[in-house]
């Protein structure tokens, strides 16, 4: 079989709608299969991206032979081709831990968990790889659904409410998107990404301002920004855990990649750069002020990684090459980083009724294993070396200093100390207080802890030595900087 | 008569949205929010169709009376964009209305209002 980017969209997807039908063969087969299909997915991404970093190409996939810029095409560049392995292997990782996560849920609920579980890699590989505006939009409604639908996958929680609110939330955003695609549409009549960025230049600059408002709005909650991210908080908390640990680490990660994509390529314009520094700045403060007061575990998650997200925005905004490899660094630690906090705090409070923190004191001696890990986590997340966060946070700040955006830095810094004191409490409570909670625990399955060792490894090793992945991440940076690359090797495509 | 027709034919479109969302943003009501956020979807659907129209247009199809013909054609795109967001928003319905279900089951009422175990 000759391998080819269509491969991401096509197996998951796939494996999404047959995972019932082989379930009737046999019941294993549908935990195995979602495996079997990420660990192929992560296979490729070695295979395609040495292909895309040693010849120094991007790989255009034509769909059903409609050359661009009729057709939709895929675009598996450094950039996006990075992003995608992480997705797959994140997805793998996560895989590996839901293998036995819940053992008494019964078979039906297994199998709607992983076809929704494809369903959502599927969506959120799409976006990143598609060429096409309108193609991103629906993959975009393809992971927003799934999303939805996870959320409320416990019928005892509040899951039906927070995805109730999440959906109220997303419609609006989904309609802001929809809205400014028509509007582009009207204006450059075209939908392949490389022609609209080709003729963007030549628009009306009202035009081009309500069109980018509305992307910016709507892909605006897709990442998170503030001020309309008040749905993070209930669908983290109430998803099922390694669910959590998907959004953090894939799903709002393509919400990211849809606003950067539309800002660096299709849009060019300064302005919203600085536009994009203040709302980051905005986010990141606003979130990690709450994260602070928060009382229950996952809530100070999930407001910690709309933190996380807003420094990322930040980064992009500054724009310099410096800055955005920066930015990619950050997201793939936080992928990772906040991956492995998600997975070990599920464990950490999975009998505890309010998740609350407090449930916490003293559970260093129960679990040691699963306490160090999230300990670990913490400190790789607020930036201590010689943890893979250490880096991202270093870069972000030299390449504000070179940009000489002082308040940007002072910011960065304060919040950083709030992050420090908010972090540190809870690893106060795990490892310095007695336990009084009588709270039951649950010491993790043998899958989980494997799952959550390899993502440690991971921090660790990238920690000590970064120059593993910042040759790859600077790719991608001069990668998603170098428009004209961007336009050129798409449309040459359809020329030959 | 034509430019009446086209006007007309926005206006409603826009209409159409402004209901959609005076029902999401006012109604209690669960089922009467998710109608809203049909309604929107439909004012968006028609603005989609009414801005790929041609005037005295003919149907996109290749053919070979429209070859040698000075007839213009409405634009495909649109409409093909158009058949893809109905199916969209038929899913992300039918999805609004199963929580809709959970969430009377749970509580025994459909009023916004009265579900706040989560902070709003």
């Amino acid at each position: 079989m000759v391998i080819s980017p269509v491969h991401y969209i096509a197996l998951p997807l796939m494996a999404a709608f047959l995972i019932p039908l082989f379930g009737k063969l046999n019941k294993n087969l549908v935990r195995l299969i979602p495996g079997l299909v990420l660990l192929y997915l992560s296979y490729i991404s070695v295979i395609l991206m040495t292909q895309v970093i040693t010849k120094d190409t991007t790989i255009i996939e034509i769909i059903a032979g409609w050359s661009p810029p009729w057709g939709i095409n895929l675009v598996f560049s450094p950039f996006t081709g990075f992003l995608v392995s992480l997705f797959s292997f994140l997805g793998f990782i996560i895989w590996i831990y839901t293998y036995n996560f819940k053992p008494e849920v019964d078979y039906a609920q297994t199998q709607k968990f992983y076809v929704l579980f494809m369903m959502l890699i599927t969506g959120a590989i799409g976006v990143v790889l598609t060429g096409d505006i309108f193609n991103l939009f629906v993959f975009l409604e393809i992971t927003a659904i799934s999303a939805y639908s996870l959320t409320a996958f416990y019928r005892e929680r509040d899951g039906a409410e927070a995805a109730f609110k999440y959906l109220l939330i997303g419609s609006f955003a989904s309609f802001l998107i929809l809205l400014a695609i028509l509007i582009l549409y009207t204006q450059v009549g075209t939908l392949n990404m490389a022609e609209i960025a080709q003729r963007v230049p030549d628009m009306n600059p009202y035009m081009k301002g309500v069109i980018l408002i509305l992307f910016f709005v709507g892909f605006g909650i897709e990442a998170e920004m503030f001020p309309l991210n008040g749905w993070v908080p209930d669908v983290y908390t109430q998803a099922p855990g390694p669910i959590g640990a998907i959004f953090a680490g894939i799903v709002v990660k393509a919400g990211v990649y849809a606003l950067i994509r539309i800002i660096f390529t299709l849009f060019d314009v300064v302005e919203v750069l600085q536009l994009l520094v203040v709302m980051g700045l905005i986010t990141m403060a606003v979130a990690e002020v709450i994260a602070m007061r928060q009382g229950r575990l996952k809530r100070m998650l999930a407001y910690s990684s709309i933190g996380q997200m807003g420094l990322v925005l930040v980064a992009f905004g500054i724009g310099t090459h410096e800055a955005v490899f920066a930015a990619i660094f950050l997201m793939f630690n936080h992928a990772i980083i906040k991956g492995m906090l998600f997975l070990s705090a599920t464990y950490l409070v999975y009998h505890s009724k309010e998740k609350n923190i407090s449930d916490l004191d003293g559970i260093g001696k129960l679990m040691p294993f699963t306490a160090f890990l999230f300990a670990l986590g913490s400190l790789a997340i607020v930036g201590l070396p010689p943890f893979a966060g250490f880096w991202s946070k270093l870069y972000i700040l030299m390449a504000a200093a070179d940009a000489r955006l002082i308040a940007v830095i002072a910011i960065i810094l304060v919040v950083s100390v709030i992050e420090i004191v908010y972090y540190f409490r809870v690893l106060h409570r795990i490892y310095f207080k007695e336990r009084i909670s009588t709270v039951e625990i649950k010491i993790p399955s043998f899958n989980a802890k494997f799952a959550m060792l390899i993502l440690a490894l991971v921090i660790v090793i990238i920690g000590v030595y970064p120059d593993l992945i910042s040759g790859l991440i600077e790719r991608a940076a001069t990668d998603l900087l170098d428009k004209q690359h961007y336009i050129q090797s798409v449309l040459s495509v359809g020329r030959n | 008569m034509n430019e009446f027709l086209t006007i007309s034919i926005y206006g409603t479109a826009v209409a159409l949205m402004l209901i959609g969302f005076y029902a999401v943003l006012a109604k209690k009501n669960l089922l009467k929010i998710v109608i809203g956020l049909s309604i929107v979807d439909s004012g968006l659907h028609l603005l989609f169709v009414a801005i790929g129209y041609v005037n005295n247009g003919t149907a996109p199809i290749f053919s070979p009376e429209v070859l040698g013909s000075t007839q213009a054609m409405v634009d495909p795109v649109p409409q093909a964009l158009v058949l893809t967001a109905i199916v969209i928003g038929f899913a992300v319905t039918a999805v609004a209305l199963s929580l809709v279900i959970r969430l009377y089951r749970h509580h025994n009422t459909a009023a916004i209002d009265e579900i706040k175990n989560l902070k709003w």
